[in-house]
């Protein structure tokens, strides 16, 4: 079954190449251009993945999924993006986003990415996982779960091959382990992320925010 | 209020109209009204408070009512204090004179008129404290002048540093603007003229537009002056990977963890990593490059990877250079180490590694 989409996007251009594009793999239900638009609509329709620009006329991506999530915990976001400022996108993967690619991806590639956060995973592009693994570069640890601050040897090992340009299916072949054992080792990368209340986070975000 | 209200008396008038308009409403001769005003007048100027009580009431000037009424109700204290008729005079002027400026010019800003009047009669109230010679006078007198001077003076000062302050930033504006008028008609300008010659050559429409995409990006979000390709390892990587990517119309996705400055051991790297981008382009025919930066503390890391033709090693001919010379031997000679990884088939990957000498 085809996943239903909701997308969220304020460039006209972009949205219809993106309808055209993803027109036979995934079902368009609903766009939208800003926040205060996306929000009723994703309550409406209900959709399995709601692909959201990071950047919004009126707000930024991650408070669309501060609004809806609770009450849709069915939907899942997929962040994609033209900004290269790494501050915004850990913004809205710590909301709770399953991924964030680069508008620059194929039409091929983002509806793999779309199927895969419709099915519960998460999606890194190589951008992302080197962003993740800047921010969990090392550095003291101030407190915390020790578990939930840093990265296991394996997911840093994960998410290096898939800076590198790996796909999900080549970083296990190469790790002599299943997709499957790669999926959930992002997908623990994933909730690190947002559940970690490391310093280091912050002061990362801190010193990454420079516009 | 059942006191008369005669906005309009035309020109039956001699100061504000008031006397005519009472006349009107009243329906007895306007200059029995204006005996009456001048004979209160003489008797201690209340005819002169009325006067203005009933003016300001007419304009519906409430406030200036109730500051009417302070300043009588000041006097009189002062009065009962036992100042001189002369002293309370004088401080009253002031008091009215300073109202009046401050209405008019203490408003802040640039454009508010100054009030003559207020002025004129702050002055004329201080010329009568000081000219009073009654023995309070010498006590009150300055502290009164100097209070009036401030009064009046602060918000004229006041004013002229906030009209300097809007100047500069206004200046500061304009100069912002025109250096990113500048900026932009050196880069997206250029770039959307040659866009439009090439319309027909959709590969490299798109390797222009990308290339221009990364450095309004690097100018936008890092900070980072366009075309300043020794300020970082990532800057000078991002200018490679935008020329291999017009060169060649390939895409060439860069991640990246950490940072660093660019020194000659990582220009080789970099300059080593721009010759495995362009053999991935030239020879793999590949599509996409990815390329990944790792900074760490003891050590840098780029790898250039393509899912394009691959190669054997063994049949590399001898003359090629580009492997030996460009990508392992610089790296060697800075100090680091390039692998190579590439079967046919199963895509390349580049990996150039070099340690970080402690500084």
């Amino acid at each position: 079954m085809k996943p239903r989409v909701v997308l969220v996007d304020d460039h006209e251009l972009f949205l219809s190449g993106v309808r055209a594009e993803l027109g036979e793999r995934v079902e368009i239900v609903g766009e939208a251009g800003n926040v205060a638009d996306a929000v009723p609509v994703i309550r409406e329709q209900d959709p399995d993945v709601v692909l959201l620009d990071v950047h919004l006329p009126d707000g930024s991506g991650d408070a669309i999924i501060h609004a809806v999530a609770a009450e849709r915990p069915g939907v899942r976001f997929l962040a994609l993006s033209v900004s290269d400022a790494p501050e915004d996108v850990i913004a809205v993967i710590r909301a709770g986003a399953r991924g964030y690619v680069t508008k620059t991806i194929s039409a091929d590639e983002l509806a793999t990415a779309v199927e895969r956060v419709a099915s519960g995973d998460a999606v890194f592009s190589p951008k992302l996982a080197g962003f993740v693994l800047d921010a969990f570069r090392s550095g003291e640890r101030v407190g915390g779960d020790a578990e939930l601050e840093e990265l296991t040897p394996r997911e840093r090992e994960v998410l290096q091959l898939i800076a590198r340009g790996y796909m999900y299916k080549e970083v296990a072949a190469r790790l002599n382990v299943s997709v499957k054992t790669i999926e959930s080792h992002v997908s623990s990368v994933l909730r690190k992320l947002q559940l970690s209340t490391r310093h280091e986070l912050t002061r990362w975000a801190t010193e990454h925010r420079l516009v | 209020m059942a006191l008369p209200r005669a906005s309009t008396v035309g020109d039956d008038r001699v100061i504000a109209g008031i006397c005519a308009g009472i006349a009107q409403s009243l329906a007895v001769d306007v200059t029995l009204v204006r005996l009456v005003f001048t004979l209160l007048a003489l008797a201690g100027g209340a005819g002169i408070v009325l006067y203005l009580a009933l003016w300001l009431h007419n304009r519906s000037q409430t406030v200036w009512l109730f500051v009417l009424a302070l300043v009588i109700a000041g006097a009189l204290l002062l009065h009962a204090v036992g100042l001189s008729d002369r002293s309370v005079a004088g401080v009253t002027l002031i008091a009215l004179g300073l109202a009046l400026a401050w209405r008019r010019g203490g408003s802040f800003r640039a454009d508010a008129p100054v009030s003559y009047a207020g002025l004129v009669a702050a002055a004329a109230g201080a010329v009568l404290l000081l000219s009073g010679g009654s023995p309070n006078a010498a006590v009150l007198a300055p502290g009164a002048v100097a209070g009036a001077l401030l009064m009046v003076g602060g918000p004229w000062l006041w004013r002229l540093a906030l009209d300097r302050d809007s100047e500069r930033a206004a200046r500061i504006r304009t100069e912002e603007r025109a250096e990113v008028a500048a900026r932009v008609h050196d880069s997206v300008l250029q770039t959307l003229a040659l866009i439009q010659r090439h319309a027909e050559e959709p590969r490299r429409v798109a390797a222009i537009a990308r290339r221009q995409e990364r450095e309004l990006r690097g100018w936008l979000y890092a900070d980072r002056p366009i075309g300043d390709e020794t300020a970082s390892l990532i800057v000078a990587l991002s200018a490679a990977a935008a020329d291999v990517e017009e060169m060649y119309g390939v895409r060439v996705e860069l991640a990246s963890a950490g940072d660093c400055p660019v020194d000659e051991a990582i220009g080789a790297v970099v300059l080593a990593a721009r010759e495995a981008m362009t053999n991935a382009a030239k020879f793999a025919g590949a599509d996409v490059i990815d390329v990944y930066v790792e900074v760490a503390d003891e050590s840098v890391a780029v790898f250039v990877r393509d899912r394009g033709s691959g190669f054997d090693r063994g049949s590399v001919p001898a003359g090629r250079l580009g492997l030996t010379e460009s990508i392992e031997g610089r790296l060697e000679r800075a100090g680091g180490q390039a692998t190579v990884t590439s079967g046919p088939g199963a895509g390349t990957e580049v990996e150039l590694r070099l340690p970080r000498r402690v500084s």
